[in-house]
């Protein structure tokens, strides 16, 4: 398997991208072929954003664009150019936890924790979407997520809560 | 360069000038090979960008589907074939990614898409700025192991299928999401009463079953002509062994499958949402 950080051939073309991460807004250049994994991670430092797989099976490297959750080791950066995205590392108000990282603390839904950022951002999606959801809505929204070491309880509990407390 | 036309006509003509560039929407496809080391585009033209691609109207009595329509878009479809396809691939962020277009490009013989389009029947539209567009049935598309019918100058930009014919889909795989097919199957019966029968993973591409249904034309649709079906489907596919199943497995799915999906057609006929399976019947 490739590294998430597999050098990139250093003769690829630079493009510039501009857009706004986490509500601000950053102009970088990336190689053509770089992805949006490798650019948030490797170009603009923000590395919330896990990479496992690199073929859409994990779910690790999921991100919001505008709104919408991506994998982002599945598209190129140079696709985002003028979009608005939001990791992991957006949620939070300084020390003031979003509410599904606040329930995920409380459910103890991450062991390694290399799954949550993903799934976190997945659950943030679902919730901006949906003040008002059904389980089987609840259970789809997260498929696309694996976690190797929870056994899935503690994070669909999680997100249920925070479901919720968002709902009252 | 990295490439992000607005308009059809630009993307066309630039697919005309740059023929090295890499064509990309949802781009999933393309990641993978470029996270494999299989690639890496110095020159890509993203046609995500792209408005008139994602639309899907009613149009008489078809279906136009832009080529750059999500698995997420499809996911809301009225054809139920093309709707559970649609919501079987992958999870929902790729689901936000992949678009029909791409997966007619690619080819693969899973190809949820192309498995539900080929039993529903239509065309797919290719263009170029030189030559405009032509409309080719999307059961002469694919040619061989990922070679389609798309002139290296020439984009995917429509999919028209029939509005309203009855259809079903059913995929066997490992888990219920991030699954690749090991088997698929969409039935489709037609306003006209012929039958469309397709296969996913049975094959180099993305099969249909055209004596099978010739058996089915003779109608009408009992158990026993179902078997007869059933049997055709068998010696049609052409599956092989591999880590995801055996070929006898894959080969006697299609039987099953063919004979499910169709029985549910005989019983309930345009009641899309009426479930062929019990939870879990199919594995
Ligand atoms: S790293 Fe993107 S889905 Fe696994
Ligand atoms: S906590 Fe380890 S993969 Fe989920």
């Amino acid at each position: 398997m490739p590294s998430a950080l597999a050098p990139l051939p250093d003769d690829i073309p630079l493009t510039r991208i501009t857009c706004t991460i986490n509500g601000e807004q950053v102009v970088a250049d990336a190689p053509v072929d770089c992805t949006l994994l490798t650019f948030l991670r490797d170009i603009v430092g923000l590395t919330g954003t896990k990479g496992a797989c690199l073929e859409g099976e994990c779910g690790s490297c999921t991100v919001l664009i505008d709104g919408k959750p991506v994998t982002s080791c599945l598209m190129l950066a140079g696709q985002v150019n003028g979009r608005t995205i939001t990791t992991v590392e957006g949620l939070a108000d300084g020390d003031a936890l979003d509410v599904i990282q606040e329930k995920f603390v409380e459910t103890g839904a991450a062991q390694c924790g290399y799954c949550t950022p993903g799934l976190i951002m997945s659950a943030r999606a679902l919730l901006n979407d949906n003040p008002s959801i059904s389980e089987s809505e609840l259970l789809t929204a997260l498929e696309g997520n694996i976690c190797r070491c929870t056994g899935y309880a503690s994070i669909v509990e999680a997100v249920r809560r925070a479901h919720r407390e968002l709902k009252s | 360069m990295f490439h992000q036309p607005v308009d059809i006509e630009t993307a066309l003509r630039l697919r005309g000038e740059r023929p090295d560039a890499t064509v990309v929407n949802g781009c999933t496809d393309v990641s993978v090979a470029r996270n494999h080391g299989m690639l890496h585009p110095r020159e890509v033209i993203d046609l995500s960008r792209i408005a008139s691609l994602k639309t899907i109207e009613h149009d008489g009595d078809n279906l136009l589907i832009g080529a750059g329509a999500t698995f997420a878009q499809l996911g809301k479809c009225h054809l139920k074939a093309l709707r559970e396809a649609a919501l079987s691939v992958a999870g929902p962020a790729i689901r936000n990614q992949g678009t029909i277009g791409g997966n007619l490009v690619t080819a693969s013989p899973a190809g949820d898409g192309c498995v539900a389009l080929l039993a529903m029947g239509g065309d797919v539209e290719l263009a170029s700025a030189a030559r405009g567009s032509r409309w080719v049935d999307v059961r002469a598309f694919f040619l061989g192991y990922r070679k389609t019918e798309l002139a290296g100058d020439e984009l995917v930009t429509r999919v028209r299928v029939p509005y309203n014919p009855v259809t079903r889909w059913y995929k066997i795989g490992k888990r219920g999401a991030v699954n690749i097919s090991l088997v698929c199957a969409a039935v489709a019966r037609r306003t006209d009463g012929s039958f469309g029968l397709a296969y996913g993973c049975v094959g180099p591409i993305p099969l249909f079953a055209p004596k099978a249904e010739r058996v089915l034309a003779r109608g009408p649709l009992t158990d026993a002509l179902i078997a007869e079906a059933a049997d055709v489907v068998e010696s049609e596919v052409a599956p092989i062994d591999d880590h995801r199943g055996s070929a006898d497995y894959r080969r006697a799915m299609c039987r099953t499958l063919t004979t499910r999906l169709l029985a549910d057609i005989a019983k309930n006929g345009d009641q899309g949402d009426a479930d062929a399976f019990s939870a879990g019947a199919a594995a």
